[in-house]
């Protein structure tokens, strides 16, 4: 059994801000257990409670008590609790000791002292039931998010642990990862591992979960059954906040505009890749890992280098956020850095607020939204976006969605790489399919 | 492919910065001097790290090359440090790319702990394999963003390039290596448990070959700077 017992919790750098406020919590063993809500609302704090790290990793001030089978998490030493959980983490590339496949998997196995025979049966084992026998022994670098995060699962696996935890594992993946990410953990599910998931793309636990929670500041505000999950809507859902629990393909989706003027693309040397883009609409670009997507968006950038028209925001925010504040960012873009201009671009993005702030002090679906206004100053007609929604909640996607439809209305063309089908139904006007 | 041992490759990265890079034993340790030289480029070879081989090849020939370049030039003073940083730090640098190219990090932990070092000091150490490349993937992918920004480069804005550059750098560093050890301590690193080590690694023909390379140099320019 694993239970938080009147657990009340703030983090050292925020100390006037609780995190987790007075939370109680059972999970019976075998249970599957889905936790939702917003960002911020400190999901990842839970799974960080019942891991450990907070508090012996994330410092903070902490009340109450975390038990897994009777024994207090906040008590025992990090490598103690290492034995009785497994977590899967977001972030696919931060999340491995060792650059080799093999290795990995074995690492787990190899803290706790288990004699070698024993770790390489388990490996066999565990590479024979997630069928992964084509990612053992290589580097881990030449691999993508998909099958990172399938041997960061494996890894978990091969160490057995009663309790397995997952922050976000989706955040990363693409429609066909996340189906198989699905099945890894009914695989789980069906051995009575105790699972308890942290997500906000619902659509492809929901109906494989025992029970969800709805977080809200800290608090579990829904506590849902089996029952009360069947009959829940994607409207009732929406009005929580929550994403839909549709799994709608990408792939599928049939969108068509007139194409009345196009935007012509060079042809790619090795790829066949589509050569008319719609103008003024907003294109989604879809298709499975690997098809080339973030491949078709660099080519777009290189073929029409010279005359300056297109503009790209890549999937990672940390990474094009130089400055130290969100005006400077904005300025930064603009051709002729005038302050009054960036003003009004922030203003009309809902950002002016930040102006002051430093980049990386926000929150992952602010930092986007300040990439979009870079792109909206850059003064640029073609904006291409490489997974803007990864990772944002309910309302951040709908907010994009938002902006993306008033650069539609300024008269730029927007092309946006994306597996997030809500994303599309709610603001793209045109599909792209890439085989 | 050559096959060493974790411990053979740290041995030979220490005698390459003693030879080539600190030059120790001065021009008698000439005929040893050149062995190190050529050295880490045939394991390299052996690696199947040709591009890499070959790009180390081309600047360590531009750094021998400069050193025939007849003197009495205004710029032979340049020309002659330039060579002689790069016949230094080339051939070092490539040694250790190999051992870091080349050695799983199970290999070089359980190195450390046959030769009975804390893993006090193995943690770190192993840590820095996975940061390296991290880093560099990082970098990169930084590099690109600017350049799409069109963040001009020149003119009153060389300083503020510099901190364009180094400030997502330095953020995404620290974020990276806070998750690689917090998810690393979910796992028990860090356990007074002896740990296990899934891999083979023990001496072999190719191994002594390389000591008695070793202990050869060694004693050559012990040898000649005795008599
Ligand atoms: N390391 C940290 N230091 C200080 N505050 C943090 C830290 N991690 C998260 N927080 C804050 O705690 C709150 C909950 O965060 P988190 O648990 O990550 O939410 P979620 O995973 O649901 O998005 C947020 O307001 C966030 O800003
Ligand atoms: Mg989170």
């Amino acid at each position: 059994m694993t239970e938080l017992k009147d657990v009340s919790f703030s983090y050292a750098a925020a100390p006037e801000k609780g995190c987790i406020k007075h939370m109680d919590l059972t999970v019976p063993d075998g249970q599957f257990l889905l936790l939702t809500g917003g960002s911020g609302c400190g999901k990842s704090t839970v799974i960080r409670l019942l891991n450990g790290l907070v508090p012996h990793f994330f410092e903070g001030e902490l009340s109450g008590d975390v038990l897994i089978d009777g024994r207090s998490v906040p008590k025992m030493e990090l490598y103690e609790t290492a034995a009785m959980q497994g977590t899967v983490f977001q972030n696919p590339r931060a999340q491995f000791f060792t650059v080799d496949t093999t290795g990995e998997l074995a690492f787990g196995c190899e803290n706790q002292g288990l004699p070698e025979e024993e770790i390489l049966s388990r490996i066999d084992r565990t590479v024979e039931r997630f069928r992964i026998a084509d990612l053992m022994d290589r580097n881990i670098f030449a691999m993508s998010g998909g099958e990172k995060q399938k041997i960061a699962c494996a890894s978990v696996d091969t160490a057995q642990p009663p309790l397995i935890l997952l922050d976000e594992p989706s955040a990363n993946l693409d429609y066909a990862s996340t189906m198989q990410l699905r099945e890894i953990i009914k695989l789980w599910k069906a051995e009575g591992r105790t699972i308890i998931a942290a997500e906000h793309r619902l659509f492809y636990l929901w109906d494989i979960a025992d029970r969800a929670l709805l977080i809200r500041d800290g608090s579990i505000a829904e506590d849902w059954s089996r029952a009360d999950m069947d009959s829940m809507t994607n409207e009732k859902l929406a009005e929580y906040g929550l994403r839909s629990i549709h799994d709608t393909d990408p792939v599928t989706i049939e969108l068509s505009c007139s194409r009345s003027e196009v935007f012509s693309v060079k042809p790619h040397k090795k790829f066949t890749f589509p050569t008319e883009i719609p103008l003024h609409e907003i294109t989604a670009v879809v298709g499975r890992n690997g098809a080339g997507k973030t491949t078709f968006l660099r080519h777009m950038c290189r073929s029409a280098k010279r005359s300056r028209r297109i503009f790209m925001v890549m999937q990672d925010v940390d990474h094009q956020l130089f400055t130290d504040s969100v005006l400077e960012e904005v300025l930064i873009s603009l051709p002729d850095e005038d302050e009054e201009k960036a003003r009004e671009i922030l203003r009309s993005l809902d950002l002016e607020d930040y102006a002051d702030r430093h980049p990386m002090s926000l929150s992952g679906g602010q930092k986007q939204r300040v990439a979009i206004a870079c792109a909206a100053a850059s003064g640029r007609d073609i904006l291409l976006f490489d997974e803007p929604t990864s990772g944002l909640d309910y309302e951040h996607m709908q907010q994009t969605a938002q902006l993306f439809r008033q650069l539609r209305e300024q008269g730029r063309t927007i092309l946006v790489v994306t597996h997030d089908s809500e994303l599309i139904e709610a603001c793209c006007t045109d599909i792209i399919r890439l085989e | 492919m050559i096959k060493l041992d974790p411990r053979t490759k740290l041995l030979l990265l220490l005698a390459e910065a003693i030879v080539v890079l600190g030059g120790l034993g001065g021009s008698s340790a000439e005929p040893f001097k050149t062995v190190f030289m050529v050295l880490p480029f045939l394991l390299l070879f052996s690696a199947k790290k040709v591009r890499t081989a070959v790009i180390g090849g081309l600047l360590l020939g531009l750094g021998l090359a400069a050193e025939f370049i007849p003197a009495g030039h205004s710029c032979s003073i340049i020309l002659l440090m330039c060579s002689g940083i790069l016949t230094r730090f080339v051939p070092s640098i490539m040694m250790g790319n190999y051992v870091m190219s080349s050695t799983k990090v199970s290999e070089f932990t359980a190195a450390m702990e046959r030769m009975h070092v804390t893993q006090k000091i193995t943690i770190p150490m192993a840590v820095m394999f996975r940061f390296f490349p991290t880093v560099k993937e990082e970098c990169s992918a930084i590099g690109e963003a600017m350049k799409m920004r069109d963040i001009r480069f020149g003119g009153s804005k060389v300083l503020q390039m510099a901190e364009y550059r180094l400030v997502p750098m330095m953020t995404c560093s620290v974020k990276i290596g806070e998750e690689l050890s917090a998810a690393a301590l979910t796992r028990g690193l860090g356990s007074p448990v002896k740990r296990t080590n899934v891999c083979r690694i023990g001496f072999h023909a190719a191994d002594i070959v390389m000591f008695l390379l070793c202990a050869a140099a060694l004693g050559w320019i012990i040898w000649r700077s005795v008599t």
